[in-house]
Formats: C-alpha cells, sequence, structure tokens
C-alpha cells in the first residue's frame, strides 16, 4: 500500500479521530501531493542533501498490526508513553501529577478529549507547506505524544515518550506536541528507536514545543533509528516572555538524517539554549537545519552542535541566527564544531546571519571541522596510554560538552553506552 | 653504559636541522641540567625523547633498557618509564583530571579494560593522590577540573609534576618547567622533584635560566648552543652562566622572550 487518501482514512478511523483531524490530514496529502521531492541542485535549503536512492513508494504508510513497544523498566520518570509505528500507545503518569491537571496522553485522544487546545496548537509551528516530508508528516503522522503542563506547575521527574520504528519498509512518524503554561517547569524526553539496526524505514520525528510566559523546559530528543533509516524531522519551539528553552538533540542513527530545529523567540526577555550532538559511522549522512530567530527585544540564544564522524560519514550543517527589526539588545551565539576520524569523513558547516536590526548586544559564530589534536594525542601517549584509548577518551571529551547538558540520567547512560560500543 | 644514552642524535623540524650530534649519558640517581639560550634546540630534545611526531629523527640512537627507544611510539617510551613535563601543556576539554590521571596509572598497570585486578580502585588512587597534592599544594577540586582547562600557568606545571609523581617514571624530562612561574610555585614545584629523587630516577632539566637550579641542584650542567653540547661540567658551571649568560656563544638581548623558543 502506497501513501493515499485511503490509507489517510483509513489510519485516521484506526486511530478514532475527530473528524476535524481528518480533514487536516487530508489536507497536508492535498499538499504533499501537489509537491514535488526537493531538488537538491535548486532549492537552497535543500543544497547537499543526497537524496539519490530514496523511494518514496516503497514505504507503506503503517503497519497494522505491528505490535506493542517493548516495555522496558524506566526509573524516576514522571510519565511514560511508548508506541511502535501506529499501535495503541502504552501510557503511564503518576496520579500526583494527574491530579495536578499535567495532561499526558496520545495525540489522537487528546484530539477527542482535548481538541481546543490540541487544534489551536497542532501543526502551526510544524507546517505541512513546508516541503514534501513536512506534508506527508502531517497527513500521515503514526501517533506521538501531547503533553500539557498547566500554569505554574513544575515537575521534577522527566517525562519520557518512547516510539518504535514499526518493522521493515514502513513509515514512522511520530509528533509530540507540547505546551508549558506560564510560569511551569518541566523535562520531556523524546526517545526515537528501531528494534533492528538494519531494518529499512522512512522516519520523522517531530516535536512542537510551546513555552508560554516564564516557562522553563527542558527538550530533549535522541534519535537512534535503524542504519537504513530515511529521516525527515522537524523540531520547533515557540518563546513566550521571559521563558526559557534547553534543548539537548541526539543524532546516533539513520542513513541519511536530516533535522530541522527552529527555536522562535518571540516573548521579549526569552532565552533558548540549543545543543545538538551527533556521532556517524559507516555511511551516514545528517543534515541539520537550525534557526535561531530573534524576533522580541531583549532575547539571547546560544547553540552548539558538536558531531565525530569516521569511516565515511558525511555531515552538513547550515545554521541561521536572525534579528528581526524588533529583536533590539539581543545576543546570539552560534557553534558547530566536527570531528573527523578518518580520511573519508567529511563535514561542511554553513553559518548565516541575517541581521536586521543593529541595535543588539552580541552576534557570534564560528565553525570547525578536522582531526583529533596531535597535540592532544600526543599528550596522552606521552602518559603511557595508548592510542585507541587515546583517541576513545578525546571523542568522549568532545562530546561530553554536550553529554553533560543531558540532565536524564537514563538518556545519558543509553548515550554513553551506544557511544562507547561504536567509537572503538 | 650509562642507564639512558642519547648517542650523537641528529634531528630536523620542518626540514630544518635543529639537533647536530648531541650525546648524553644520564644514570640514574642523576640530575642532569640541559641549558641553553632561545632557538638552541632544547625543547627539540626534549620533544624528540618523548616521540612527538613533528620532530624527524636524522641519524643517532638513544637507548634505555637495552633498546633503541626512537623506534618507539610516545606511550611506549611512557610504559619502558620514561615522562616529559611539557614546557607548554596542552589544554585537553571534557576530560577530567583524575580520570586523565587514573587512565595514565591503570595504562601503567597494564589494565586493559579486561581484567578488573589491575585496575587502582579508588582508595587507592585517593591515597596516591593525597600526599603529592599536598606538596604541591593543590586542592582536591583540581581532579574534577579538565585537564589544563583554565589552570594558571603555575597550576600546569604543578600538574606536569602531579602527573610524574604518581606515574613514577625512571627517566624524567623537565622541558622549562620553572618559566612563568612565580617563587612560590618553583618551591613547591621544586619541593616535590626532590622528594622524587633517588637511586631510581634520572632527571634532565632543560631550562634557559639557572634560577630552578637554586632549588634542585644538578649533579651535571651541560650548556646546548645552536643544536650541539658546547660545554659540560659540574654545578658550578650553573653559577658561571648565572654570571656570564650565553654571550660567550651568542649575541643575546638583555631579556629574551623565552616563548619565542622554537617549540
Amino acid at each position: 500500500m502506497a501513501f493515499s487518501r485511503s490509507a489517510v482514512e483509513e489510519l485516521s478511523a484506526l486511530h478514532g479521530e475527530p473528524d476535524w483531524l481528518r480533514a487536516r490530514r487530508l489536507t497536508s496529502f492535498g499538499i504533499y501531493e501537489g509537491l514535488a521531492v526537493p531538488d537538491t541542485k535548486r532549492q537552497e535549503d535543500w543544497r547537499q542533501v543526497d537524496l539519490k536512492g530514496l523511494d518514496l513508494e516503497a514505504y507503506a504508510p503503517f503497519q497494522q498490526p505491528n505490535g506493542r513497544a517493548p516495555l522496558g523498566t524506566l526509573e524516576n520518570v514522571g510519565a511514560t508513553l511508548r508506541q511502535r509505528g501506529t499501535s495503541p500507545a502504552v501510557v503511564s503518569i503518576a496520579p500526583e501529577l494527574t491530579q495536578r491537571g499535567v495532561i499526558f496522553m496520545p495525540l489522537a485522544e487528546a484530539a477527542r478529549a482535548h481538541p481546543e487546545l490540541v487544534q489551536r496548537y497542532l501543526f502551526t509551528g510544524v507546517k505541512p507547506e513546508q516541503d514534501k516530508f513536512a506534508a506527508l508528516h502531517g497527513a500521515l503522522f503514526s501517533g506521538g505524544t501531547f503533553l500539557y503542563v498547566p500554569d505554574g506547575v513544575t515537575i521534577d521527574e522527566p517525562l519520557v515518550s518512547q516510539f518504535w520504528s514499526a518493522g521493515s519498509g514502513a513509515a514512522v512518524l511520530p509528533h509530540s506536541l507540547v505546551i508549558g503554561g506560564k510560569g511551569s517547569r518541566f523535562q520531556y524526553v523524546d526517545e526515537f528507536l528501531s528494534g533492528d539496526r538494519q531494518e529499512a524505514a522512512l522516519a520523522s520525528g517531530s516535536a512542537e514545543v510551546f513555552l508560554e510566559e516564564g516557562a522553563n523546559v527542558g527538550y530533549v530528543a535522541l534519535q537512534h533509528w535503524s542504519i537504513k533509516t530515511w529521516q525527515f524531522a522537524n523540531q520547533r519551539f515557540q518563546l513566550g516572555r521571559d521563558s526559557h528553552l534547553n534543548a539537548v538533540t541526539i543524532a546516533l542513527g539513520g542513513q541519511m538524517a536530516r533535522l530541522r530545529v527552529e527555536a522562535i523567540l518571540q516573548g521579549p526577555g526569552s532565552s533558548a539554549d540549543l545543543k545538538g550532538l551527533f556521532f556517524g559511522t559507516g555511511d551516514q549522512a545528517f543534515d541539520f537545519r537550525t534557526l535561531q530567530d530573534h524576533v522580541g527585544p531583549h532575547t539571547t540564544s546560544d547553540l552548539l552542535f558538536k558531531g565525530a564522524l569516521r569511516d565515511r560519514a558525511k555531515s552538513v550543517y547550515v545554521g541561521v541566527v536572525r534579528v528581526e527589526p524588533e529583536a533590539r539588545g539581543s545576543s546570539s551565539n552560534q557553534a558547530n564544531r566536527n570531528l573527523l576520524l578518518s580520511e573519508k569523513a567529511k563535514a561542511t558547516s554553513e553559518p548565516i546571519l541575517e541581521i536586521l536590526n543593529n541595535d543588539i548586544l552580541r552576534c557570534s559564530h564560528g565553525a570547525t571541522v578536522g582531526p583529533v589534536d596531535p597535540e592532544h594525542l600526543f599528550y596522552l601517549e606521552s602518559r603511557g596510554i595508548p592510542h585507541p584509548v587515546a583517541e576513545r577518551m578525546l571523542v568522549q571529551g568532545f562530546l561530553g560538552e554536550v553529554l553533560d547538558r543531558i540532565t536524564v540520567p537514563q538518556v545519558r547512560e543509553a548515550v554513553d553506552q551506544e557511544l562507547a560500543a561504536r567509537i572503538d | 653504559m650509562a642507564d639512558f644514552e642519547i648517542k650523537d642524535l641528529r634531528v630536523s623540524v620542518e626540514g630544518r636541522e635543529i639537533l647536530k650530534g648531541v650525546s648524553l649519558s644520564v644514570n640514574k640517581g642523576e640530575v642532569h641540567a640541559v641549558m641553553g639560550p632561545n632557538g638552541s634546540g632544547k625543547s627539540t630534545l626534549s620533544h624528540t625523547l618523548m616521540g612527538h611526531p613533528n620532530y624527524k629523527v636524522i641519524s643517532g640512537q638513544v637507548l634505555f633498557k637495552g633498546k633503541n627507544i626512537l623506534a618507539l611510539q610516545p606511550e611506549e617510551r611512557a610504559k619502558l618509564g620514561m615522562f616529559l613535563a611539557l614546557q607548554y601543556p596542552v589544554v585537553v576539554p571534557g576530560i577530567t583530571m583524575s580520570n586523565f590521571l587514573r587512565t595514565a596509572i591503570n595504562a601503567k598497570r597494564g589494565y586493559d579494560g579486561k581484567d578488573k585486578s589491575k585496575a587502582i580502585n579508588v582508595k587507592e588512587f585517593r591515597a596516591l593522590l593525597r600526599d603529592e597534592m599536598s606538596v604541591l599544594r593543590m586542592d582536591d577540586s583540581f581532579l574534577s577540573r579538565y585537564v589544563n582547562e583554565g589552570f594558571s600557568g603555575g597550576e600546569k606545571k604543578r600538574a606536569e609534576i602531579l602527573q610524574m609523581a604518581v606515574l613514577k617514571p625512571e627517566i624524567a624530562i623537565l622541558d622549562e618547567t620553572d618559566s612563568g612561574l612565580d617563587i612560590d610555585s618553583i618551591k613547591f614545584v621544586s619541593d616535590a622533584v626532590n622528594r622524587m629523587r633517588g637511586p631510581e630516577l634520572g632527571v634532565l632539566i632543560i631550562t634557559h635560566y639557572t634560577r630552578v637550579l637554586k632549588f634542585i641542584k644538578p649533579d651535571y650542567v651541560h650548556v646546548l648552543v645552536n643544536g650541539e653540547f658546547v660545554r659540560s661540567g659540574g654545578p658550578e658551571l650553573a653559577d658561571w652562566l648565572e654570571a656570564k649568560g650565553y654571550s660567550e656563544w651568542v649575541k643575546e638581548p638583555a631579556k629574551a622572550p623565552a616563548a619565542l623558543e622554537a617549540k
């Protein structure tokens, strides 16, 4: 079964979605049909992306049934949602959180139970018009999480979603919609996994996060799809007045994993800390497009994307800092650092500044691409540390700056383990 | 034959010959000072002995424990018992001093990540560091900081000597360990080195100035000029240099900026 209107209708019915949501899916599908696969030669935003070998017809829009997500234990979390493909999600949430008005449930369920909230926010950040893949995501998103944290509510333990791929040959398109009320404070984690590291899949894994006035939100995305996954994902953060975002995105999987991260610093005094980490081996390719959009005055953003590549792995980083006319007194920093661990690994980095208001405090950017520093290697080796150990320590040290920002212990552990296994 | 023997060593850097046939014998239990003006090849000597990849050996041998160590990787030289305290220790972000020291100690003990009984345990590690750190006036916060990151000049040099103290080399090369240090730091560093002196350690102190030699008394002094040893003698040679400088061999500005020396 290819991507079709009937597939959209079938999926919507399967989730028992209300009419308005089915209508939105169908509108997105119309956009999908009307758009061509991006032209990587002519479309600025898609330059350097290698789409050779991508055959959208090769993927089933969903598989049914596709079994349950594995249920490992997660400790010290406030809530979990686990979903495999389009199957019903398994949710658990501390009763105390529900009592305080926290809503944490599958997106389709929220569309029925809280239509006013979902309708108002869904796909207003990640718009289906953006490109063919975003439209496909809007039409056939396989499920996802809805999280609403009311005004003034602080949650100490992280809330975690785990999305598993549906099996070889299927699309898996999860979507998280997160709303942090005024003065709320919490951490939310999206984890994307494949049961089999070799299975072929088409994936997204997108998130829209809205921070209302004074909200302080941590967002972590940990992507370890199979190494035969095509990923087209979007993260969009909308920041209200004096809100603060701490986002960490980790990309470990994918054959070609594209991720767009956009922070819209709308509210005066809002600030965003955006960290990214990637590690590629074999023939993996990563593609990151970031936007730090300073709309309101006195907004601050700090971005750091760091990655290490070995074998023939590649990465493209294109980062835009935009200071809009109203954004006086803003401050931004952008850095992309790439470590090449083999001769054939390749990283390109392109910063783009669009400054429309010169009354800014600071706007800095920097990019580096290079091998492990031979002076560092010599230093460690001169202390008797064997070359492979020294190299592994230096890679971990290099990535540590971002790893140290993952405040959720389970996620940190998972990443450390995978890196340790793959760096050697 | 001496315990550590440099024989007619010639070395080039970026195609230029810097060391032009240097020979030196160091026995364990001895402290040798290698002195020389800027650009004489002092740092080339120290880096070549430790196996830095930028220094190309043209000819010569360095014999230690029955091996020509010039054929060995830096890690193998370290395992054999050599140590180099760098003039400019590098900042290594993301690796804590504690992790760095523990990994180095474990490497020396032959721990390869498998046989846990070879690895140093937390208690031993603590005990090993406690004494040395107090001599060097270093507090515990050093251990959780990244290697040399944000360290002052004096802290970097003390951290080098701390590494030497826990790795217990048999041949230690101290490259301009006194440069950039205030007098207190020189004392702390010298105390730590003097504690380690003994029949199991041979030391090569490389320095431009005689100042440090008032605290670490050498048994022998060698003057290196333009890639060759031009004079050797006992500790009195240092006093002579203190008075005369290197003017016999080179024209020198009164205050030579040490940082300009070829690395």
